[in-house]
């Protein structure tokens, strides 16, 4: 507070000190000028009011410590950060990964989550060709509009259909998986905390026995990720489970690496059209930036050059 | 604005016999020295001898001058002229982005086209399909019918237009199944003129879509379509 | 010096031409700049996207 009141009176004496020196009439209030011991001093108050205040709040709550309400057994433990090729600031998703990691879900996934938010439409032309989503579209069916007496038929499904849900509702989802409901994985990238890092993490996080002592109800299982550790999803990633058409070995970090991209994909489409934009709009701004430095000085230097100066006349 | 008060205050310091020695009374140093002698012609001026005395030295900026005048001059011109350049191009890419954003979205665009395979249409067959929510009338047309529409004068029709205008093949009439009237969806193979009649109004159409009788104003309007391959339509 | 009186007096000299030349110049730099960043671009994800592979899945052509 003290050391407050003497800064803003410092501060104050300062402009005004200033202000006089700068007119052109010389005879205003300059006459009381503050010795420089005094400025001194309300400065290093003003420094040590600040450091302190800032000291306090950092043994209080420290910086950027996040403070977790749970044990780590409740909170899941933490992922681990991988380096994420697609990640990088100028990196687009490797598309043959994409391609790979539909395959995953299509052959493993699919059977619990669904994709609600993707329409077939959406693969071509960044993991499939159009004839090979108009044949996966076709293999399943759709509710058609009503036909002439109303009736509602099936028809084979088409390009702008989304990708069909395993259940029919999410009722039907929690009675098959004893209660749990498996999450759409339209944008759970986006919407779990660590993003790719955590689903990685947690498809290969399953310890081949529970940590001795653990007791997870029915049902569960445990991964040390999951927050709480009781999963209801059992380990489905194992070496070997799918088939990948251009011979990458289908081990389980390798099938967990592509499935999460695809995710991230499905989460994220505009992804590799919003980096290159970037990429873009940076290269142009940082030009434009030197340039309008430079068109600033040109117009004020001849401002800043100019020379105001007062010779008094003899008389 | 300082300049300018000062300089309105210098007739009035002249004037005033007891102005005070500290008076403003002003040279501009470093730009071109101007002084405001037309309102103090009654008066001896103050800088007449400001020359001889002065006090200021001007520095000398001959250095940040550069080279050549002209030189200069394109060079200054040159980037005020590339950052107007570099700020259309970017505020025209900016436009451009809000407006393309503003058009059909992909979800929109992908419902706006329906394929249609052909082969499964047997000739003198009308089949009926939803497109963008309305009705399409597709007809396989026999050798016939086709002699048929060609045979109408134009000259007597209401809306006058040929058959070769209706079709981009002959044996496929294509339009979307909204009497031009009052919006109701014509009945296939019927009517005075073996095309379409609608029931709510009484328009009789012939096989070629046209309105012959009855109160609709114009022929049976024709959709966008195309024929990509053999025995596939594309419609919108 | 006579190129840049020149140029000075060819393109700076009218506004009009001036205004032009700067419109002008900026679909030439956006058409130029699109190119090579394309270029940039593809050059840093190569073999990443989709073209890169799709001719592994087209079978006809």
């Amino acid at each position: 507070m003290l050391a407050r009141t003497a800064l803003r009176a410092s501060t104050l004496r300062s402009i005004s000190r200033q202000t006089t020196k700068r007119a052109a009439s010389s005879s205003s209030n300059a006459s009381k000028e503050q010795s420089p011991r005094m400025l001194n001093i309300a400065g290093t108050a003003a420094t040590v009011a600040a450091v302190g205040s800032v000291s306090l709040y950092y043994q209080q709550y420290g910086f950027g410590n996040t403070v977790y309400a749970g044990t780590p057994a409740e909170e899941g433990l933490h992922a681990p950060h991988f380096p994420w090729v697609h990640n990088e600031w100028l990196k687009t998703f490797d598309h043959a990964a994409l391609r790979r990691g539909f395959q995953v879900y299509r052959e493993v996934c699919a059977s619990c989550h669904s994709l609600s938010r993707v329409p077939w439409r959406a693969l071509v032309g960044v993991t499939h060709t159009v004839d090979e989503v108009k044949a996966m579209a076709e293999e399943h069916e759709y509710d058609d509009e009503p036909n002439d007496v109303g009736d509602i038929e099936k028809r084979a499904g088409k390009l702008s259909d989304p990708i069909p849900s395993p259940y029919a509702n999410d009722n039907a989802a929690r009675a098959a998986n004893q209660g749990a409901l498996p999450p759409d994985l339209s944008l759970i990238v986006k919407g779990r905390h660590g993003g790719c890092d955590y689903i990685f993490a947690l498809l290969t996080g399953y310890p081949d026995e529970p940590p001795a002592g653990t007791k997870l109800p029915e049902g569960l299982n445990f991964n040390p990720y999951f927050p709480g550790t009781g999963i209801a999803m059992a380990r489905v990633l194992y070496d070997g489970v799918v088939e990948y058409e251009d011979g990458t070995p289908a081990t389980t970090s390798q099938m967990a690496k592509d499935v999460v991209e695809f995710l991230n994909w499905a989460a994220e489409p505009e992804h590799d059209q919003r980096k290159k934009m970037g990429m873009k709009v940076l290269a142009v701004t940082s030009v434009l930036l030197a340039l309008s430095i430079w068109v600033k000085r040109y117009k004020w230097a001849p401002l800043k050059t100019r020379k105001i100066v007062y010779t008094p006349p003899k008389h | 604005m300082a300049a300018t008060t000062l300089r309105n205050t210098i007739p009035r310091a002249l004037r005033s016999a007891s102005a005070p020695l500290h008076h403003p009374s002003v040279t501009a140093a470093a730009t071109q020295v101007r002084y405001n002698t037309q309102s103090a012609t009654d008066a001896r001026s103050p800088f007449a001898q400001a020359g001889s005395h002065r006090t200021t030295k001007i520095p000398d900026f001959s250095k940040y001058r550069g080279g050549s005048t002209s030189g200069n001059k394109v060079f200054q011109y040159f980037m005020v002229g590339t950052m107007g350049a570099l700020t259309a191009a970017g505020s025209k890419a900016l436009v451009q982005d809000f407006l393309v954003n503003m058009s059909a979205s992909a979800d929109v665009l992908a419902m706006a086209k329906i394929e249609v395979d052909l082969s499964a249409i047997p000739e003198g067959k009308n089949i009926i399909l939803k497109w963008r929510g309305k009705p399409v009338f597709i007809r396989h047309r026999t050798a016939a019918e086709i002699e048929e529409a060609n045979a109408v004068k134009i000259e007597s029709l209401r809306d006058p237009q040929t058959d070769a205008d209706r079709v981009k093949k002959p044996e496929w009439l294509v339009m979307l199944g909204i009497c031009t009237h009052l919006g109701c969806v014509p009945i296939g193979e019927a009517g005075d003129f073996g095309g379409w009649f609608c029931p709510c109004h009484g328009s009789h159409y012939d096989i070629s879509g046209r309105i012959r009788r009855g109160p609709a104003p114009l022929n049976l309007e024709i959709p966008e379509y195309e024929f990509p391959e053999e025995g596939r339509l594309v419609i919108g | 010096m006579t190129i840049t009186n020149s140029i000075y007096n060819v393109l700076f000299r009218r506004n009009y031409v001036f205004v032009g030349a700067v419109f002008a110049s900026a679909f030439a730099f956006e058409m130029g700049f699109d190119t090579i960043s394309d270029k940039v671009w593809d050059n840093l994800n190569k073999g990443r996207q989709w073209k890169d592979i799709r001719h592994r899945y087209v079978e006809e052509e």
